[in-house]
């Protein structure tokens, strides 16, 4: 008996071709979506590089070597400024550089300051979590100030920033030390063959050549030991959240769009599968019989996703707010907007997959498949910025990445609405164009 | 009306048809001189192709306002084809479909159409009452006069204690009487039912037909296709038998059945001894395994029958008396059972 269910069990499951494919295929298929962009495989093993930019208030030899160092790391990309047109860093102002990071342009700016003293600013915009506390003031210390402006978005960059920023500055000065060692050096040399030129006049007390000998070492060898002892010093940075101080749960603000975009593509795709529903009972042909057109069901279709998406999108931030003080009434206008266009692209999508599939098994799977890899590429199950470049130039090409990028610019950067233009410019062309694909799909279901 | 009778790989029929063919043309040609004939429905050469089926091959068709008309024909014949067709849900190759004198495929002319489908084409998951609202808002109805035409409808139907249940708790004659309704709210003059009673038991079937009886009593023209031919033969007026996308049989029952098979009964005989002699009329059937003889008048030649095969040393131990119907006539004309 065992045996006959087994058998008959293991005769259902070969032929029914989806259930083979989501229990064998599909998680050979995710494991592999996920090794390829998280993994080493694919992406050339490419590392994410930091962006950066610099402002060099003091514009000392030492700044402009320890920017020349960082410029040379292979994990940085510096923002080359407006003007510049070649791989020069050329710095631009603290003013610029604390906007390009507010902006997203740059994950952090490396700030040479040129008055390293109680800036009422920077000391009461300290992001306590993200501060790394000054390192050393050793005595009489000639390194530079360094702020370091960073965006608490990417909770790694800064940390890994001022690391870089650290061993710049210190092997700047050692490297600078050692110039001026080597001047040292050279002065002693010739200090050397003056006083023994005028020694051997004017000292003739000193006649033992024992005494001497040390009378000429010591001295300048002493002032170089001290020299560099003052010039390289662990230098003092200063790392400035300049946009989750304010922020009463900043992560929070991050992850609820990445979730609501997720989940909103997942109930609108899902809710499409009514219409391949009425298509196989006949509904469909009986709602075509009427003076319904084929144009106007995808618009209803489609204006009830949009509606349902506004919904679930508000509700799921709304509890944001309620529970974890996401600040939803001080960015409504942004908010209203991106769900609006969030929501007519979702549901355009789902009416594309559904117009496309032939069963809603069909459109189950298929749906699964692709939500759940534009997700993992879109950000909105890990952020993006952990994924390596190349998998972060995949990305722009899901719909989740223009969604979430589109939500950070209000929740996160607090941007105006105008400085949404080409995320809801991208959601809208994909919303023109899934439709587009929906109905030329669907003309199958129209008079054969 | 007009009456085709044809078939192609069976014997002739035993009446020649041309005469009927001639007289109904005949009929039909006076009847458009004298007046502009606006049919219910009316399909004039109608062909579609479906790669190198060929699903309709000029069918030509006119449906009186009022009529009951049955369409019949075995899987694959082209009936669906032919009901979405008039339905104006498929693009045809060539030739018109007209409804009341306009194309089927004007939307105002869709608004005298009622569509029952096969499938239960309503939403499970919502009430009675709200699927009879959704599909009446579709047909353009509003306000009083849908809240009228839905009361309507759910007394029609005998679900008023049931309208505020959802359907997906219904039984199977339940569902298919908020199907029909469905499609009868924006009151059509010409409703189409694909397989109406399918899958329902004779009580609910019975009800179905009584509910299209008082349809037609009020003028609305009905064509049906069926898989039950005794429901065919008793509940409509006219039967339309289509074969390979061409109608073959057209005409009132006793019609088809005078022109194909004839009217004659037949008797059929198991009888115990040897007969001596051969009886004229009387003949083995080698698939029934009894003897059959066809008479025209019982009364008069079933006495002379049964003494002569007394005569010839027979002994009539069973008799059975069988009348013409549509199920013979279906068969004589495509060589198959209906279902094959």
């Amino acid at each position: 008996m065992i045996r006959t269910i087994i058998q008959i069990s293991l005769l259902r499951l070969w032929h029914n071709k989806a259930e083979l494919l989501l229990t064998f295929i599909v998680p050979i298929l995710f494991f592999s979506i996920f090794a390829w962009i998280f993994g080493s495989r694919g992406s050339g093993g490419s590392t994410p590089k930091l962006k950066v930019v610099a402002c060099d208030e003091i514009d000392s030899p030492v700044t402009q070597r320890t920017l020349a160092l960082l410029q040379n790391t292979k994990s940085l990309r510096f923002h080359l400024g407006e003007q510049s047109n070649s791989d020069f860093v050329k710095p631009v102002s603290r003013e610029s550089a604390e906007a390009l990071v507010r902006r997203g342009m740059v994950t952090a700016a490396i700030v040479f300051r040129s008055k390293p003293s109680e800036d009422s600013d920077t000391t009461s915009s300290k992001d306590l979590n993200a501060h790394i506390p000054n390192t050393s003031e050793s005595g009489g210390s000639k390194s530079p100030a360094i702020e370091v402006f960073a965006d608490s978005f990417d909770q790694v960059a800064s940390q890994v920033i001022v690391a870089f920023v650290q061993k710049a500055s210190m092997a700047a000065q050692a490297e600078h030390a050692q110039e001026e060692a080597v001047k040292l050096q050279a002065a002693r040399q010739a200090a050397s063959q003056q006083v023994q030129g005028a020694q051997s006049v004017a000292i003739p007390g000193i006649n033992d050549p024992t005494v001497r000998a040390i009378a000429l070492s010591s001295q300048p060898t002493l002032s170089l030991e001290a020299g560099n002892l003052a010039t390289i010093a662990v230098p003092t940075i200063e790392v400035i959240d300049v946009l989750g101080t304010n922020k009463s749960n900043p992560i929070v603000a991050m992850y609820a769009a990445g979730i609501a975009v997720m989940f909103l593509l997942f109930s609108a795709t899902t809710a499409s599968g009514a219409i391949l529903e009425e298509r196989e009972n006949s509904t469909l042909e009986r709602l075509l019989c009427s003076r319904m057109t084929m144009d106007h069901l995808l618009m209803g279709k489609w204006c009830y996703l949009v509606i349902i998406g506004c919904l679930q999108t508000t509700l799921m931030f709304s509890a944001g707010a309620i529970f974890f003080g996401l600040n939803l009434l001080g960015h409504l206008e942004g908010f209203a907007v991106m769900t609006l266009v969030t929501s007519g692209a979702a549901a355009s999508f789902a009416l594309m997959m559904a117009a496309m599939c032939k069963t809603r098994t069909q459109l189950g799977w298929v749906s699964t498949i692709l939500i759940l890899s534009m997700s993992a590429l879109g950000g909105s199950m890990v952020p993006r910025y952990l994924m390596s470049e190349s998998i972060q130039r995949v990305g722009q090409f899901t719909f989740n990445a223009w969604a979430l990028d589109g939500y950070n610019k209000i929740f996160w950067r607090e941007l105006p609405v105008k400085e949404l233009t080409l995320e809801l410019g991208v959601l809208v062309t994909c919303a023109f164009v899934f439709m587009v694909v929906a109905r030329v799909f669907a003309t199958r279901w129209d008079r054969g | 009306m007009k009456t085709i009778f044809t078939r192609k790989d069976a014997p002739l029929p035993r009446q020649d048809s041309a005469p009927s063919q001639l007289a109904s043309l005949t009929r039909e040609s006076s009847r458009s001189s004298i007046e502009q004939p606006e049919f219910a429905l009316e399909l004039r050469d109608v062909h579609r192709t479906f790669g190198k089926t060929h699903a309709l091959r000029g069918i030509n068709l006119t449906v009186d306002s009022g009529q009951k008309l049955a369409l019949l024909g075995p899987n694959g014949a082209g009936k669906t084809t032919l009901v979405r067709a008039i339905c104006g849900r498929l693009r045809i190759d060539q030739g018109e479909i007209k409804l009341f004198g306009q194309p089927v495929t004007n939307p105002s002319t869709l608004t005298r159409l009622g569509v029952v489908p096969q499938d239960l084409a309503i939403y499970s998951d919502l009430t009675t009452k709200e699927n009879l609202r959704a599909f009446g808002r579709l047909h353009g109805l509003s306000g009083r006069t849908l809240t009228e035409r839905v009361e309507w409808a759910l007394e029609w139907i005998g679900l008023e204690d049931r309208k505020d249940h959802l359907t997906k708790s219904f039984s199977g004659g339940m569902k298919r009487r908020v199907n029909i309704a469905c499609g009868v709210l924006h009151r059509p003059q010409v409703l189409v039912l694909d397989e109406p009673t399918v899958g329902v038991d004779p009580q609910s079937r019975h009800r179905i037909f009584e509910m299209l009886d008082e349809l037609s009593a009020h003028g609305t023209t009905i064509i049906l296709t069926t898989h039950h031919l005794d429901e065919a033969q008793s509940r409509c007026d006219r039967i339309v038998i289509i074969d390979d996308g061409q109608v073959i049989a057209d005409g009132g029952i006793a019609e088809l059945i005078e022109h194909t098979i004839g009217c004659e009964r037949q008797v059929r005989l198991r009888i115990e001894g040897f007969l001596t002699a051969s009886i004229p009329n009387l003949e083995w059937d080698p698939t029934l395994e009894l003897f059959v003889a066809e008479i025209n008048e019982p009364a008069e030649e079933l006495p002379q029958l049964l003494h002569r095969i007394r005569v010839c040393g027979g002994s009539v131990i069973d008799l059975e008396m069988h009348q013409p119907n549509l199920h013979d006539v279906f068969i004589y004309l495509t060589g198959r059972e209906l279902r094959e």
